[in-house]
């Protein structure tokens, strides 16, 4: 018989209160888990699309939505003009639902432009010139809508042909319907807008020289912002609120966590006072007394933690492939991400099972073998 | 009062107007105790119920701190102790009428409990363990749980228990109280037994007068109060 035994069987005395605290905690994990695991998740994936379609910098005027407003399309043309700008392009993406799917990407694109040729053709082919009434489909849209190519898409009031299944490389990418802007324009009445301009630098452009360039941009765009392709994700106050919203969450799910590891540990310690009692007059220190109850607190919270992150990860993947979910999650089940919600878990746990600990360590021998 | 002043064996324990109040001073347990106790000794507490006598033997192992008076173990003062816990563990071993014994731990591990606060390793505390429980005769019974053994077998297996750290001291409350007349006098036998061959000092609280009879030394207590110590005669 080890120490661990002891913790065990401390554990294994009452074992439907022991399951019941390992799905309260697990239960908190498991959203730990799959709310930041889906605000990290979206945060990658656009990080990808711009990184695969090989954006430097982009300028949006970020009103606070997950998407931009729209702005004129002649604002291109002037950030062009700008030095160290090697190539512009517009897009215009809005998210709608099309048909069954109650909310996906619609991407219109400046034709023959730099993020038409990430696009790999899976199946079909391109749209022949802008003048062509039809779509691509990113293959997780394609799946979702559950099109192929010949098919005909219903996006708003017009029906456009599906042309092209294609892999764009980012979840963003291929969970979007994709189609030359002037005709976006044109279906949503946003005739000469767009809400992006995708740059690229020149070669060897310096950091001082980006700098420059971003003040000469909100020169001439002062409502709007340039931002470097790495600080989009990490500066929208979409993805601000929606990290605050699945920290929030978090949190809250932690506090529920302590409290209910707390409450166990307590009634623990109040329910095996003579146990602890009997301990004492055996010659057991009251710092072994309080490390029994911190162990026992922290395995509740590993435990829970592992069961957490377990259950996190399967809900993650059963919404990934929802209908609803399909090509807007690609979430972030990274190590970091397991072990950071395990070790929170452990937290809660030994965070638990102070009081309860120096509650023990009160007792008086005498009295507790009483008990 | 004292018939050993002049034994001249180690003194063990001494205790100097001895006193413990309960519920802010209302409740008077021990009214002034006067005390002592030798090496190898085996004394027995007797007296009516309420009398102090478990309050006593709290107090001699450091279960509790005394109100007033001075209490030494070996010439030290047990309400001086930096650490109670560590000459729990080390010098005395605690029998009680209830047993204590851990209701979700087997024989074997029950009698390990006490060794954790020792130096053996995990394997050693088994061999050790169940070397005692072979020693109170319960080798055939070191898997089981507490549930499953008759209130003698308990009570040797607590006795088990006591002797885990190799104590210089045990100290029984009222060890037979719980027990049939057959299982406590083999509780008596054995626990005779082991203050005669370890040389344990052993003082032992009874409302059996039978009992007390076997001891070396017999204290009578009435109202928080000892009101004699006497040698019993050798057994004829």
């Amino acid at each position: 018989m080890t120490f661990f035994t002891v913790i065990i069987r401390g554990l294994l005395r009452r074992p439907v209160r022991t399951g019941l605290t390992l799905l309260g905690i697990s239960i908190g994990i498991a959203a730990v888990v799959a709310l930041v695991g889906m605000a990290w998740g979206y945060e990658k994936s656009i990080g990808r699309q711009l990184d695969v379609v090989g954006i430097d910098m982009v300028v949006s005027n970020m009103g606070g939505g997950l998407l931009p407003q729209v702005f004129d399309q002649s604002l291109q043309a002037k950030v062009a003009a700008l030095p160290h700008v090697a190539e512009t392009t517009s897009t215009l993406m809005l998210m709608q639902s099309v048909e069954d799917a109650p909310l996906i990407v619609v991407s219109g694109r400046e034709w023959d432009s730099f993020t038409w040729k990430a696009l790999r053709v899976l199946e079909g082919r391109m749209p022949k010139d802008t003048g062509e009434r039809a779509v691509v489909l990113g293959r997780l849209a394609a799946e979702g809508l559950r099109k192929k190519v010949g098919d005909t898409l219903q996006l708003e009031a017009d029906e456009l042909q599906v042309v092209g299944i294609v892999d764009g490389q980012a979840v963003v990418e291929n969970g979007s319907i994709i189609l030359a802007l002037p005709l976006l324009q044109e279906i949503t009445g946003n005739e000469g807008k767009v809400n992006f301009v995708n740059v690229r630098f020149t070669p060897k452009t310096t950091k001082t020289e980006v700098t420059l360039l971003r003040d000469q941009i909100k020169e001439i765009f002062p409502e709007g912002r340039a931002l470097e392709a790495s600080e989009v994700v990490g500066t929208s106050q979409g993805f601000r609120i929606a990290r605050a919203m699945s920290w929030s969450t978090a949190l809250l799910a932690i506090i529920v966590g302590v409290l209910g590891v707390m409450n166990t540990m307590l009634m623990t310690v109040f329910e095996r006072t003579h146990e602890i009692g009997i301990l004492l007059a055996v010659g057991w220190k009251k710092q072994r007394i309080i490390w029994m109850v911190l162990c026992e607190s922290a395995l509740l919270g590993l435990l829970g933690g592992i069961t957490g992150v377990a259950l996190g990860a399967a809900g993650l993947k059963i919404l990934e492939v929802t209908t609803t979910m399909r090509g807007l999650l690609e979430p972030d089940l990274s190590p970091r991400l397991l072990l950071t919600a395990i070790a929170i878990a452990v937290v809660v746990g030994v965070v638990s099972g102070l009081y309860p600990g120096w509650r023990s360590s009160r007792l008086s021998p005498s009295r507790a073998i009483q008990a | 009062m004292e018939e050993n002043a002049h034994d001249p064996r180690p003194l063990v324990y001494e205790a100097r107007g001895l006193k413990k109040l309960f519920d802010g001073g209302s409740v008077s347990a021990l009214r002034g105790v006067d005390f002592q106790v030798w090496e190898g000794e085996f004394v027995a507490i007797v007296g009516p119920s309420g009398c102090g006598k478990s309050t006593l033997l709290q107090l001699l192992g450091s279960l509790d701190r005394p109100s007033e008076g001075t209490l030494t173990y070996r010439g030290k003062s047990l309400a001086d102790l930096r650490d109670p816990s560590a000459y729990r563990a080390a010098e005395v071993g605690f029998i009680f009428q209830a047993f204590h014994l851990l209701p979700t731990f087997t024989v074997v591990e029950n009698v390990q409990i006490p060794m954790f606060e020792g130096k053996l390793s995990r394997s050693q505390r088994v061999t050790r363990a169940e070397e005692l429980l072979q020693e109170v005769g319960l080798q055939h019974r070191l898997t089981h749980f507490p549930s499953e053994l008759s209130g003698g077998e308990r009570q040797r297996v607590a006795i088990a228990r006591s002797l885990a750290n190799n104590p210089s001291v045990l100290l029984a409350d009222e060890p037979t109280g719980n027990l049939d007349s057959e299982n406590a006098a083999q509780v008596v036998e054995l626990l005779l037994r082991l203050h005669k061959e370890l040389g344990t000092t052993l003082i032992l609280v009874t409302h059996d007068a039978g009992i007390a009879a076997l001891a070396s030394r017999t204290v009578r207590m009435k109202d928080g109060r000892i009101v004699t110590s006497s040698p019993n005669l050798p057994a004829a």
